[in-house]
């Protein structure tokens, strides 16, 4: 009877997948959408242990694998959402105008059923933004669609590099000037925030630099620098370590805020939303700054007027790497009708549109050597489309990471929760979720005045 | 009557009423001192560890120590003799984890007080390392008899507050002052990963940074102190910093941290703490660590879970059925079906927090379990439940005895009936885990503590009185909110206000409903210019309150209240 409950027990416990698995798949027969190197009809894809192994036709499955009839379908790389908040069980730490030293990595959630609403959109990376409360916001992380686990561990990217989100305008000023009455108030006060913090960040580099030049010397008596993680962030970022993203709208800030970075020498740097980056654009190429949009979204605060539908197009066309991104749990499922939209608003090719919710958000995350298209030993990501990806009638069938097929129209349960809340109030009408909509402002919300 | 003689009556009266309180004191020490400290427990089944009993044995105490344990042993002259035929004896029980003799300290919004919330003075931050419960401990606060009535005879208690509230230490539910109590001293620096209201650190991502930052710098600062102990001549002063010292004997692995660690991702959270920081961990509060148990066994933690169960709907009762079948129709419907499935899913999960410790035990797993949530009223019914859901009746004893003094390390005086031990003792009519089981004798450090009758249950189904004036405090991430509610009329006929502090407003209530002892109203609070409908939905016990308020998309946050006596 014992082991009989043990058994039985065990079976009911087993149902979580825990370590991060590789799968072995072939894709017969697709129009596959490479992205990087033109479409292939009639081909086969075939992922072995995770990786695109072989592309071409009349390949054959390993012993085993799995074989999935595409004849008629679209084969693109899976989507990957440059801006996302989904995932999260905290998104700002507002309290501060800088928080480099926080991480939403400490915070990812991997059962959040938002991760499997995105799969179902084909996206199977999405970047785990700090929201926009402060100057300097946290670290982020880039995550993998791997749903099914409790193991926060499973989603991350490890290959992923490291990145920061900062924010301009009217978001830090209202939060910490309007908010709490400090600095910044103003946008010369966002300002001033960033140059005093990478002055502050360049200092302590000196003192540690100095320490260690000195410490082993002989009759030593110094100290170090008091250990400080904010510091030590902020010294990351003027090494080089780190990749910032800054909510960004005005072309006149985005300016500013270049100038800033070469005053410092930093480099790496994405601007998002970056509604006004159209009136920069030849800027924003020279620098080598990349820029993540929405499709067509503005007018929410009055920062965001002055907006245009033609803002990617525009963006691309001056050479700038331009992605659309979601920065919403809805909108994450319909990124391909978004970037479609750079058709209808500026004309753009197939390829080229396709390219900002793939290669180009991967470039941006620094990604683009492991993911964002489909060639021969990149990661099994793939996206299948009943249609092409850019059709308004297109349907998402089946989402692949790392050839394990992570979502299948064909066999889509309607309770995908990973847990139920034991506390929870049974009420089929219940229509909001929470997870919807724009959470860039989360847990700022109590500080936000005016 | 004249004057003088009611005034002899009243005193008479009163002598009488003492002296009756006095002899009649359920479960409490005599004051003065007794007679003997010696006492002998005869004819009773001694479970002296899981798995091993006497039967028909005797045990013999003495000055607060076991002498004496089995059959055919002669009683002392003088001792108190307890006839125990039929009567169970079991070490007394250990709690992992728990507030247990520490009164809460009432919520006071500083926030307000604090100019720049990125940068809040340590002790409104929550961060309070330098702290001892010793400190805190009222040998009078009613959680002390609360625990001892169920059998547990020893805690080990932490202080209330946020990320870093203070030391715990182990102490025993008997002594008439602070120092009595505390048989451990600062045994674990506690930990949690609670964010403070409306200043940093707020959330969790802010809490983990801050860990790491003050971990990192308390290294940094004992370093250094090493060096400077070593010749201090020519170096610079280091700076005392009663926080980062706390830290240290962490840092030497001299002191465990005890972190409150309740679901999945808290517990995967604090376990990265750990692997990044290196420091001894003991995950205490655990509810839900079934699907990552080898996570937990392979990272070394010692494990406290959690008496604090989810509530299972009792299954309609056979006359309902019935019912049932005049209204199949409607159960067809899809909204129904749909009812039902989330029910099943809903339940299935309530399962897997019963089953926990009966797999986990399965699984080799050594654990205790700790009571910072759970409410001493259900306690006995959950463990009955982990019973009834495949954990052994010895498996149950081990997590309240045997286990949790390995694991706190106080194996050598506690957690077995065996000569020389502290004298705690439960002693109960029936085998504890019975459902119909009653306390008689507690023993702790070898003061007994007799139990007549239970406190009276609650009867089910007489709704609570509600009206007058009650306090209440809420916290949520933008801060605390206190202020009065008010309920007015009777059952069916209520009406009510409630007042902020914070806001200066006062809202009427609504949909004010009293069942059993749940109270729930709702009222509308205008927030950024939306409406916004908060319910709340508390459970009263006699001048107390607990439980949650919602605010729509916003979110459930604690609420807690007291009635305000009436003059």
């Amino acid at each position: 009877m014992k082991k009989y409950t043990t058994i039985v027990l065990l079976l009911l416990f087993s149902l979580v997948a825990q370590a991060q698995q590789k799968g072995t798949v072939l894709i017969k027969n697709g129009t596959v959408l490479t992205i990087t190197n033109g479409t292939l009809e009639a081909t086969d894809v075939l992922i072995k242990d995770g990786i695109i192994s072989k592309i071409g036709k009349g390949l054959n499955a390993p012993k085993g694998a799995r074989t999935i009839d595409a004849t008629g379908m679209y084969v693109m790389p899976g989507i990957i959402d440059a801006h996302s908040h989904i995932a999260l069980d905290a998104v700002n730490e507002a309290t501060s105008p800088v928080t480099a030293e926080v991480w939403t990595g400490d915070a990812i959630n991997p059962m959040d059923v938002s991760i499997y609403r995105a799969l179902a959109g084909g996206v199977t990376i999405s970047h785990a933004l700090h929201g926009s409360a402060n100057a300097i916001g946290g670290e982020s992380e880039t995550i993998k669609h791997r749903y099914g686990t409790v193991d926060p561990d499973v989603l991350r990217m490890k290959e992923a590099p490291r990145t920061i989100k900062f924010a301009l305008g009217e978001n830090p000023t209202r939060v910490h000037g309007g908010g709490s009455g400090i600095v910044p108030r103003t946008r010369m006060g966002v300002e001033a925030v960033f140059r005093s913090s990478f002055s502050e960040a360049r200092e302590y580099m000196k003192k540690w630099d100095d320490y260690n030049v000195n410490k082993n010397k002989k009759g030593f008596k110094g100290t170090a620098p008091q250990y400080d993680l904010r510091l030590e962030t902020l010294a990351d970022i003027l090494r080089g370590e780190i990749i910032v993203h800054c909510h960004s709208y005005r072309a006149d800030e985005i300016y500013m805020l270049m100038q800033v970075f070469k005053d410092f020498g930093i480099k790496k740097l994405v601007f998002q939303h970056v509604n006004e980056g159209f009136k920069v654009a030849p800027e924003l190429a020279e620098f080598g700054a990349m820029a993540s949009v929405f499709s067509d979204w503005w007018a929410y605060k009055f920062e965001v007027y002055y907006s245009t539908a033609y803002n990617a197009t525009i963006l691309h066309k001056n050479g700038v790497v331009t992605s659309i991104n979601s920065d919403s749990g809805e909108l994450i499922r319909h990124l391909y009708h978004e970037a479609a939209k750079t058709q209808k608003y500026g004309g753009l090719s197939d390829n080229d549109a396709l390219s900002m919710i793939t290669i180009n958000p991967a470039k941006q995350l620094g990604i683009e050597s492991r993911v964002g298209s489909i060639e021969e030993g990149k990661d099994g990501d793939i996206a299948i489309f009943k249609n092409h990806p850019l059709s308004i009638y297109t349907i998402p069938m089946m989402t692949i990471v790392d050839g394990v097929v992570e979502f299948d129209r064909e066999n889509d349960a309607d309770d995908m929760r990973i847990y139920a809340d034991p506390k929870e109030t049974i009420d089929v009408t219940l229509h909001e979720t929470g997870h919807a909509g724009d959470r860039c402002m989360q847990d700022a919300e109590f500080l936000f005045h005016e | 009557m004249t004057g003088l003689k009611l005034v002899f009556m009243r005193r008479a009266l009163l002598i009488l009423f003492l002296g009756l309180s006095y002899l009649t004191s359920d479960g409490q020490s005599n004051e003065m001192a007794p007679v003997t400290r010696t006492y002998a427990i005869k004819n009773a089944r001694i479970i002296q560890a899981p798995g091993r009993v006497i039967d028909e044995g005797v045990l013999i105490i003495k000055n607060g120590i076991i002498t004496a344990v089995g059959k055919n042993i002669d009683i002392p002259a003088g001792a108190r003799i307890i006839q125990a035929d039929s009567l169970y004896v079991y070490a007394g029980f250990i709690d992992g984890l728990s507030h247990t003799g520490v009164p809460k300290p009432r919520e006071e919004d500083l926030s307000k007080k604090v100019k720049d919330p990125g940068n809040p003075p340590n002790d409104i931050a929550g961060i309070e390392p330098q702290k001892d419960v010793r400190n805190m401990l009222d040998p009078s606060d009613k959680s002390v008899d609360e625990m001892r009535r169920l059998g547990f005879a020893v805690s080990h208690a932490v202080p209330h507050g946020r990320m870093l509230p203070g030391q715990g230490a182990i102490i025993l539910h008997a002594g008439e002052t602070p120092d009595a109590m505390v048989y451990k001293q600062q045994v674990s620096l506690f930990s949690q990963l609670s964010g403070a209201p409306g200043i940093y650190p707020n959330t969790v991502i802010g809490v983990m940074a801050k860990y790491r930052g003050l971990y990192r710098q308390a290294e940094q600062a004992k370093a250094y102190n090493a060096r400077y102990i070593q010749s201090a001549a020519g170096m610079e002063r280091p700076v005392s910093d009663r926080i980062l010292e706390a830290f240290y004997p962490v840092i030497d692995k001299q002191l465990p941290v005890v972190f409150k660690a309740e679901d999945v991702l808290s517990i995967q959270r604090v376990l990265d703490l750990k692997s990044q920081l290196g420091f001894n961990l003991i995950l205490a509060d655990v509810k839900q660590g079934w699907d990552i148990s080898e996570k937990i066994k392979n990272s070394g933690a010692k494990l406290f879970l959690s008496l604090d169960l989810p509530e299972m709907e009792e299954k309609k009762s056979e006359t309902d059925t019935t019912r049932a079948e005049d209204k199949k129709e409607e159960v067809r419907s899809d909204s129904d079906l749909e009812k039902q499935r989330l029910q099943a899913r809903k339940d299935a999960m309530i399962k897997k927090y019963y089953q926990q410790p009966a797999l986990l035990h399965s699984q080799g797993m050594i654990f205790g379990f700790s009571t910072l949530e759970a409410k001493s009223k259900d306690i006995r019914a959950n463990l009955s439940k982990l019973v009834e859901n495949g954990l052994s009746e010895d498996a149950a004893l081990a997590a309240l005895t045997t286990s949790p003094a390995q694991l706190l390390g106080l194996s050598a005086t506690m957690g077995t009936l065996d000569n020389g031990k502290i004298a705690n003792l439960v002693i109960t009519d029936k085998s504890y885990f019975d459902k119909e089981s009653k306390v008689k004798y507690v023993f702790v450090d070898g003061k007994m503590f007799e139990y007549k009758d239970e406190p009276k249950p609650k009867k089910n189904g007489d709704a609570v009185k509600v009206a007058g004036k009650w306090t209440y405090n809420t916290e949520t991430p933008q801060g605390v909110h206190t202020g009065d509610i008010i309920i007015n009329g009777e059952e069916d006929d209520y009406s009510g206000t409630i007042s902020s502090t914070v806001s200066g407003d006062t809202n009427d209530l609504s949909d004010i409903s009293v069942d059993g002892d749940q109270l729930s109203f709702s009222f509308t609070v205008v927030i950024d210019g939306n409406a916004v409908l908060i319910d709340v939905l508390v459970t009263v016990d006699e001048d107390t309150f607990e439980g949650t308020m919602t605010a729509g998309d916003y979110g459930s946050y604690p609420i807690e209240g007291e009635r305000t006596p009436e003059k």
